[in-house]
């Protein structure tokens, strides 16, 4: 028969997916529950019961580039009703993670930011990088005076490093790993008859992205949830107050370069109650997220795994030595606030040089899962 | 034996309120000795007084109790040898009518009779049965005879060993019969087995192997193997089994069996049957050394694998062979399809689970074509083509032990190894749901409903195509080998196995029924098979693991110790357990028509030198199928005979010249249809009271002249209310209902030369559940029966 799907499982991606929290996966039997309650599945070819399937059968061309593990917000309500103990909320995170992992460019990176034997390795390279510039410019020391941030390491060398990483690193390599990532879903969703047009357009595609972008905005498919709806707040408050900081870090590095007004700034500067604001706002909203991780959702339900935490952690590390390094500067510690602000860079350096191979690549590839989504007529515009 | 009778009237659980007692007990004719009531006849009073009448003057030696229904407090009105006559006025008469509705019948008008008149008759009517009865019958007295406590084990599998080791304990002996040249059966050919305890998730060592050793040891077990059944004559407690070499013909081999068409009319005599023997059987111990006597059989011949057909072997006549002649049917192969397209025969590397498991147990799962380690499996649990069954013979053995073989590929392969399922039914009942939760989440077995729809040769390995997956298209996926799922056959489908020098053949009767499994009925009555003193364990009676088999073997041995005790004692085995009776025959008067000997379900019945049925009363199960049949009514029990239900049909007063005062008999089966009755009265419910209701052993039992009697008598209508019939039977006796379905039939036309309406006799079936749809029937029968109109015979 012509059109049958020769199917190759892959015991080896099995047994990954279930290093990556995707650990009940053989339990599932079929039932389609997961897929009935799912407050935000498809009516046509809905997720996750699909995807437990092919989960189980180790068939990674069906997951890997499927774009409905992005559709999924990992209410866990399918984890909750499930009769047999799977956790198809956590499998589809864990594919997604595996998605990264797969399309990432270089390849060997994407292979060591998700695994766990290697984060010193992931910390040691900035602090490398910054022990060599500071020491090879003959800044590495406490200054004297005045706390300064620029006095202990020079705005210019801080851009020395950002502004490539912003400007080359981040485009070169996520580019190549959406490129790929936006054909996989293609070809997937028209092979498996779930994009009602066959043409990828480009044009048609950024209206579809801008129509994504209010549901984006609201959190209105995490409102739909109900085993985990707490994740609505935590998850909307970390988006804003990046998105919020985003904003500060132009402003100043307009402010710095082209009005030449370098810091620090007056607290009382809106600019500067604005990143405050911001940055209280990132804390709540990343204690949040620990929270609900914690909580109990029946057994072992969206604990997550390295992946997850390590995101987590890093963006709690980069608001808690954020603000302390202000605050130990106002203080005027200058042995805590020096250390902490270098701790601070490194973190930051580790969220952006990292972004397109960890779990913070979802920022994209999600926007652009639902995009498409909605470019493919799979879900309406909203 | 001069009767005695003494009649005692209870008034409790409201009889004395709804019926007149005194009007009652004016119908007690003056010839018996006492009639009395009392307000609790099952008080220690209301025992006392009845006692009182057996030890005084009067000598009362026969009771007749007009209390509650014959099925309650047996116990307590048991009074030793002296005869006990019920008469059911509580849940036949008071509570399942309505005395307090004193208001007229027959329409708005209200012209007929009143409710309460019609229920006083009714119990006045059950009386006078209930005395007739009591006149004709008389105290069974057991058939004793001295038997033989040996049982004997056919098979020598797990499940008769386990029967053995079972017979042993209880301290009984066993003797195993084996066919082939060692014991253990298919068990010792397996690598291992399904899990028999909690977590219910590993696979476990095979127990055979200490079945053997235990069973060889024990002093009370004989084991004889390379041995066939050639012949097993008698009756239980007295089985007289000649044994022959495996696969040989003996001078004790029994003839041909005489094909009999139940129900029909008789056959003509059938060749003498022992003209074919070689030697007369008669005297058979003596003659045959090696034969010997056991008192009870346990069938534990087990199963073999179901096989597919050779490729093409039913494709075209050979040559030399003649074609089929025209409008004649070619003969069907008996094993069915031969599903061709999963390559079974023309691939080597397609094999069944049978040979899978014979494989895994001898060493690693290798390739049959190459010698190479599998390291890719796919199990066909079902043949596919577009339908869902299974393989024949599958069942839930069959899931499990796919389940097993996957882990067998995957134990065997390395960490890559892949064993995929194919099914359309996964069935792992009970705590098996454990087996197969562990199977599935091994990382390396894929299971999927799916369809399959071909095996086929793809390079060096073999490529399988399934349809309408769960994964929600159709497949192929490649194979180094393909197992394919197949069932247990019982050994008894295609052989007698057993011998049986009976008149009725060596096999089992209606095997087709139940697939070629021996069982009586299944659900109803486990162990027990159509023939008395045989009781099927493990995989004879269905497919079912090593522990269940092990299990299975402790039933059929209690079934069939209790057969052998109760035929020590002279009484019947289940259902009527305990039962002294046994059918007597006048054959003074036998026109040898064999009807009893072909009707009865059991083969009690042999033929003599001349011809005249020959009883064997420990095969006899007393459900009466040979009195019913007898048309020249020979045959009858002490307490239950032609006579004694006639008698009673005979006492039913039948109002003359009343259009609306009708009376309708019903001969309701005491097993299901007259608990039913018993039960309409429990739940307050009513029917008609014109109607008289006479419980029957078996509706097998009903002899045709109870119909005619009644007929004649001017009685308006007859049901006959027993037990479904038909593929799915419940009759407890097998085929009482269906044979007496027959006879009505036959009746019919009967009527109808008597210028009788054939609606006026209908037989109903009926579950024992089914209590609530009793008013129904008898409401629709007897506007049946309004609208032929009264019996013309009435008051001839």
């Amino acid at each position: 028969m012509a059109n049958s799907y020769w199917v190759e499982p892959d015991v080896k991606f099995v047994r990954q997916l279930k290093t990556m929290g995707g650990d009940t996966l053989k339990k599932c039997y079929q039932c389609a529950t997961c897929s009935v309650v799912c407050p935000i599945s498809p009516e046509e070819r809905p997720f996750p019961r699909k995807e437990m399937i092919a989960a189980q059968w180790g068939l990674k061309d069906k997951l890997v580039g499927n774009m409905d593990v992005w559709l999924c917000h990992q209410c866990n309500d399918c984890s909750t009703y499930c009769p047999r103990g799977a956790k198809p909320g956590d499998i589809l995170n864990a594919v997604r993670g595996m998605t990264i992992t797969e399309y990432a460019w270089p390849g060997w990176l994407g292979k060591i930011v998700p695994d766990a034997r290697f984060w010193w390795l992931l910390l040691a390279i900035p602090i490398a990088i910054f022990l060599v510039l500071l020491g090879a410019t003959g800044y590495l020391k406490i200054p004297e005076g005045e706390i300064e941030f620029a006095k202990f390491f020079p705005t210019l060398l801080v851009d020395l490093v950002f502004v490539p990483l912003a400007t080359l690193w981040i485009p070169l390599t996520f580019g190549i790993g959406i490129s790929r990532f936006m054909k996989a879903i293609h070809n997937n969703a028209v092979a498996e008859g779930k994009a009602k047009r066959n043409d990828l357009n480009i044009p048609d595609f950024l209206k579809s992205l801008v129509c994504t972008i209010p549901t984006i905005l609201s959190h209105s498919k995490f409102s739909q949830c109900t085993a985990n709806k707490d994740r609505y707040l935590a998850h909307l408050l970390v988006l804003f107050s990046f998105a919020g900081l985003f904003v500060v870090t132009n402003i100043f590095f307009v402010a710095l370069y082209i009005l030449q007004l370098p810091g620090p700034y007056s607290q009382a500067n809106p600019v500067k109650i604005f990143a405050n604001l911001n940055a209280i706002a990132l804390l709540v909203g990343v204690i949040l997220m620990i929270s609900n991780r914690l909580k109990d959702r029946g057994p072992n339900v969206g604990k997550g795994s390295y992946f997850d935490w390590s995101l987590i952690l890093l963006v709690l590390g980069l608001v808690a030595t954020g603000g302390l390094s202000e605050l130990t500067r106002l203080a005027h510690l200058p042995s805590i606030a020096y250390p902490m602000y270098f701790a601070h860079l490194v973190f930051v350096f580790c969220l952006f040089a990292y972004l397109p191979f960890s779990k913070l690549a979802h920022l994209v590839y999600r926007t652009l899962a639902m995009a498409y989504s909605r470019y493919a007529l799979r879900e309406p515009c909203e | 034996m001069e009767k005695k009778l003494g009649v005692y009237i209870c008034k409790g659980c409201g009889i004395g309120e709804a019926l007149d007692i005194e009007k009652l007990e004016k119908k007690v004719p003056p010839k018996v000795k006492i009639c009395k009531s009392h307000p609790i006849m099952c008080s220690p009073e209301g025992i006392e007084l009845i006692k009182q009448g057996i030890a005084g003057e009067e000598g009362v030696n026969t009771v007749v109790i007009a209390a509650c229904s014959r099925r309650v407090l047996y116990d307590v009105f048991d009074f030793g040898p002296v005869i006990v006559e019920r008469v059911n006025l509580r849940e036949g008469v008071v509570w399942s009518h309505k005395p307090e509705e004193k208001r007229m019948t027959g329409g708005e008008e209200g012209e007929g009779p009143r409710v309460d008149e019609l229920i006083q008759e009714m119990a006045e009517d059950y009386l006078r049965m209930g005395m007739a009865e009591a006149e004709r019958v008389l105290p069974p007295e057991p058939y004793k005879e001295t038997i033989d406590k040996k049982i004997m084990v056919m098979g020598g599998g797990i499940t008769g060993l386990s029967a053995a080791l079972e017979v042993a304990k209880v301290g009984y002996e066993a003797t195993v019969i084996e066919k082939g040249p060692q014991v253990g059966g298919f068990a010792v050919k397996m690598r291992k087995q399904t899990p028999s305890s909690y977590p219910y998730e590993d696979l476990q060592e095979p127990v055979i192997q200490q079945i053997i050793k235990e069973a060889e040891a024990h002093p009370k077990i004989e084991i004889r193997t390379g041995l066939e059944v050639a012949r097993i004559a008698g009756s239980p407690g007295l089985f007289d089994v000649t044994f022959k070499q495996a696969g040989t013909k003996s001078k004790w081999d029994i003839p041909e069996p005489v094909e009999v068409d139940e129900g029909a009319e008789a056959p003509p005599q059938p060749p003498d049957a022992d003209k074919a023997t070689p030697e007369d059987p008669a005297n058979i111990l003596a003659k045959d050394t090696d034969a010997d006597r056991f008192g009870a059989i346990v069938l534990a011949t087990g199963w073999k694998p179901w096989e597919p057909q050779e490729q093409g072997a039913a494709e075209e006549p050979k040559e030399g062979e003649e074609p089929p002649k025209e409008g004649e049917e070619p003969e069907p192969k008996e094993e069915g399809p031969n599903y061709e397209h999963l390559g079974l025969g023309k691939f080597p590397d397609v094999i069944t689970n049978v040979a899978l498991e014979e494989m895994a147990a001898k060493g690693k799962i290798l390739r049959p074509s190459d010698g190479k380690p599998a390291a890719s499996v796919a199990f066909v649990q079902c043949p596919g083509q577009g339908t869902d069954e299974d393989f024949p013979y599958a069942s839930s053995i069959t899931s499990m032990v796919a389940l097993k073989q996957a882990k067998y590929v995957r134990e065997d392969g390395g960490d890559d190894t892949k064993a995929y399922i194919f099914y359309q039914h996964m069935r792992t009942p009970g705590q098996n749901e454990y087996f197969y939760k562990s199977a599935q989440q091994d990382d390396g077995i894929f299971l999927t409903k799916g369809d399959v729809v071909s095996v086929s040769q793809n390079g060096d390995g073999l490529v399988l195509e399934a349809n309408d997956t769960l994964l929600g298209e159709n497949i192929k996926v490649s194979a180094d080998m393909v197992v394919l799922g197949t069932g247990m056959v019982p050994i008894t489908r295609d052989e007698p196995v057993l011998n049986f020098a009976y008149r009725q053949g060596a096999g089992f009767r209606d095997l087709d029924l139940f697939d070629g499994y021996p069982d009586s009925n299944f659900i109803c009555f486990p162990y027990e098979t159509r023939r008395t003193g045989i009781y099927a364990a493990g995989c004879a009676r269905r497919a079912m693991g090593i522990q269940e088999c092990i299990e299975d073997a402790a039933g059929a041995v209690l079934k069939a110790i209790q057969c052998l005790e109760s035929a020590h004692r002279g009484v019947s085995v289940h259902p009527r357990s305990g039962d002294m009776t046994f059918p007597d025959f006048f054959f003074q008067r036998c026109t040898q028509c064999k009807r009893c000997t072909e009707e009865c379900p059991f083969g009690a019945l042999d033929d003599d030198e001349k011809g005249t049925p020959l009883p064997n009363p420990t095969r006899c199960r007393r459900c009466g199928t040979c009195m019913g049949a007898c048309p020249e009514r020979i045959v009858g029990f002490a307490d239950y005979n032609i006579d004694s239900i006639g008698s009673m049909v005979k006492a039913i007063e039948v109002p003359e010249d009343d259009d609306e005062n009708l009376r309708v008999l019903v001969l309701a089966c005491e097993n299901d249809a007259y608990p039913a009755f018993d039960m309409v009265g429990l739940h307050r419910l009513s029917y008609s009271p014109l109607v008289r209701i006479i419980p029957v052993r078996c509706l097998g039992s009903v002899n045709v002249v109870w119909i005619k009697d009644a007929l004649s008598k001017g009685i308006d209508g007859i049901m006959t209310i027993g037990c479904k019939f038909g593929d799915d039977y419940q009759c407890h006796f097998i085929k009482g209902s269906e044979l007496l379905d027959i006879r009505m039939d036959k009746i019919g036309e009967a009527l109808k030369s008597l210028a009788l309406e054939k609606e006026r006799v209908q037989q109903v079936q009926i579950a024992i559940d089914e209590y609530d749809k009793i008013p129904g029937i008898i409401e629709e029968f007897m506007e049946t029966i309004q609208g032929v109109g009264p019996n013309p015979f009435k008051g001839f």
